[in-house]
């Protein structure tokens, strides 16, 4: 193979993928704008929903009927406004109060309708009073009866949690960015791959190139390099979107500590170069099995009906792969795709064996070199080049 | 320049069996001349270009061009052609100029003699204009100038042409008709497949028509008007066929 005939194909397959408007979608419009816009409005969303929901349940107020003056001035303090209803299971049921409290004979009854978030609010906010009206009276009877406030607690359970913020930062992470940066991968490959197979087949470009003295074998490595050019770039740049993304977003969790474990993502150098080293051989294998199969279709919409069912097949083991729970062992380092999405959680918590790593790596990179193989045996074939 | 000997290609698909789309086909074209292929769609003409400019592998039979043998040595075989296939093949995305660059490089062209080249095809052909415009805004026969300027861009002894004319308004056709007239007193050997009859007689030293995969005859004009008693090349071609006259 001559390195000056494979880097024109590359330079020239790049220039035409930079120039495709769907190309440059999948590649940079979705990691980069389309994945932060879709973070940032999803947060924005359920946050302002649960305000939402407290104001709410302020406005429509609450009915009650209740005898023990305390329990009232209790349901006073929650700054809902009490009304006076007949029937308090209907009242709750037909929105007209948020919820609604009965006492009866040692019981004290809430009733929400639990799919409604305000009523939920509602609830909460009824059962905080209450229970702290309850606490109250049992400390004044203990104190009434002379004894001590401590027996209510002869010990105190403590859970100490021993992750280090860093694992904890990687437990998160692990569950979801090995999955998303999978999958990009391969639909941030897909246009480009279809467009430089079945595509330059319907636009009747092959025959030329075909007819030139470049070998078949160069032309499959030049085209495989740009469309592996596509996958790693999609999978950096979603990757830096995403830790940008929820690294900067204000409102993106409820809890300082959630915050701080967003801030701590483990990326450090060593980390991040192992992620990429998982990536590679993911990238070569990606961009051969897709060139493989998009070449054997006649038109781009052929070739994308080919790639979808692709796609699902990406989704499941990737998915499965960031699964909390899961213990990486080395025959599981051998499913390709489940393994590199494993193995990044592992990264990520720190806990990477070096013999899954180099199975998981070493694994993929034979996938990638058998399907780099099948690509060009595909485009050898005469039947599959000018399929009619 | 080029010898072809009872070159064979059959076809297998699931619908139509197998089917011999070129069968034992043997012609020869000689440096600084045209050599007609005609025949209707269908009969085996672009599986013949095809083959020898080595897009598709033989089931028997060989081809030389200039002296190597396309089942032994594609890759030099294609070192010898210029190929235009029927459908242009330009890239839209991409310029004239790009494209031009693109093919001059795979063809092994050094820089300066690769831009010298470009600019005096863009010169030859009147492309100035549009050498920097993306093709897919370029007119039908803006695509076809510069289709037949990548063909000829590395200065190829031998030019495949399949329909290099083919819906294109006269003068352009004629810019084309006129840089293969030039190309064959350059010394370039030349085959070329048309259904225009005119520009057949007019362009080609010599003819041959195919029908079925196989050659009927082979021969100059004045050959073939000797052979079936006809005159213009049209009756010629139909006798060939076996079809009756124009009334």
């Amino acid at each position: 193979m001559r390195f000056s005939m494979i880097s024109t194909i590359y330079r020239k397959e790049m220039l035409d993928m930079l120039r495709d408007r769907r190309t440059m979608i999948s590649m940079v419009v979705v990691p980069l704008v389309v994945f932060p816009l879709v973070v940032s409005v999803m947060l924005r969303f359920s946050s302002r929903l649960e305000q939402n929901a407290e104001t709410e349940a302020r406005s429509m107020g609450i009915a009650a009927r209740v005898t023990t003056p305390s329990v009232r001035e209790a349901l006073e303090k929650t700054g809902l406004a009490i009304k006076e209803k007949d029937d308090l299971r209907a009242a709750v049921e037909k929105k007209e109060s948020a919820a609604s409290v009965e006492e009866k004979s040692g019981v004290i009854e809430i009733y929400v309708d639990s799919s409604n978030p305000t009523s939920s609010a509602a609830g909460d906010k009824i059962r905080t009073a209450l229970t702290e009206l309850k606490d109250q009276r049992i400390r004044q009877s203990l104190r009434t009866s002379g004894i001590p406030e401590s027996v209510l607690t002869p010990f105190t359970v403590k859970r100490t949690n021993i992750a280090g913020e860093r694992k904890m930062a990687g437990s998160v992470w692990g569950t979801m960015l090995g999955y998303i940066v999978l999958l990009l991968m391969f639909t941030g490959g897909m246009y480009p791959i279809i467009d430089m197979t079945a595509g330059e087949k319907e636009r009747k470009t092959l025959e030329a190139f075909l007819a030139s003295p470049a070998a078949r074998r160069e032309i499959v490595m030049g085209k495989t390099l740009a469309a592996m050019t596509a996958i790693f770039l999609t999978a950096m740049l979603t990757l830096g979107s995403m830790v940008y993304s929820l690294k900067n977003n204000r409102i993106s969790a409820k809890s300082e500590e959630m915050r701080n474990m967003m801030r701590t993502i483990p990326l450090d150098a060593n980390t991040l170069a192992m992620i990429v080293a998982v990536l590679i051989p993911v990238a070569v294998f990606a961009a051969s099995i897709m060139f493989a199969i998009a070449l054997f279709a006649r038109s781009f919409k052929e070739g994308q009906s080919y790639l979808t069912p692709l796609m699902l097949l990406v989704i499941f083991p990737a998915l499965l792969g960031g699964l909390p729970g899961l213990q990486l062992t080395p025959a599981m380092c051998l499913i390709p795709i489940f393994n590199a999405s494993l193995v990044i959680r592992s990264i990520l918590l720190g806990e990477v064996s070096t013999v899954n790593f180099a199975v998981t790596v070493g694994a993929n990179l034979l996938y990638a070199a058998i399907a780099f193989v099948m690509a060009t045996r595909q485009f050898e074939k005469e039947s599959v080049l000018f399929r009619t | 320049m080029i010898q072809v000997q009872d070159l064979s290609k059959s076809f297998t698909d699931s619908k139509r069996g197998t089917r011999m789309a070129v069968d034992r086909v043997s012609f020869e074209v000689h440096a600084g001349e045209v050599f007609g292929l005609l025949g209707p769609n269908g009969a085996g003409k672009t599986t013949t270009l095809r083959l020898i400019a080595t897009l598709l592998k033989p089931s028997s039979g060989t081809a030389t061009l200039n002296g190597f043998d396309i089942n032994k040595e594609p890759g030099k075989v294609r070192e010898q052609i210029g190929f235009l296939s029927g459908d242009m093949g330009l890239y839209a995305r991409l310029t004239p100029r790009e494209i031009l660059e693109f093919f001059g490089k795979l063809n092994g062209m050094a820089n300066g003699r690769r831009t010298q080249r470009i600019n005096d095809l863009f010169s030859l052909f009147d492309m100035q204009s549009f050498a920097d415009v993306r093709t897919d805004k370029l007119s039908t026969g803006m695509k076809q100038k510069t289709a037949i300027a990548r063909t000829m861009l590395h200065d190829p002894p031998i030019l495949i042409l399949d329909e290099p004319t083919s819906g294109l308004d006269v003068p352009t056709a004629r810019t084309i008709e006129t840089a293969i007239v030039d190309a064959k007193h350059a010394g370039k050997c030349i085959v070329y497949s048309t259904h225009v009859m005119e520009e057949a007689e007019y362009l080609c030293d010599r003819i041959a028509v195919i029908n079925d995969g196989q050659l009927k005859m082979t021969g100059t004009m004045d050959q073939l008007r000797t052979a079936t008693g006809k005159h213009r090349l049209r009756e010629i071609f139909l006798d060939l066929l076996g079809l009756p006259p124009d009334k």
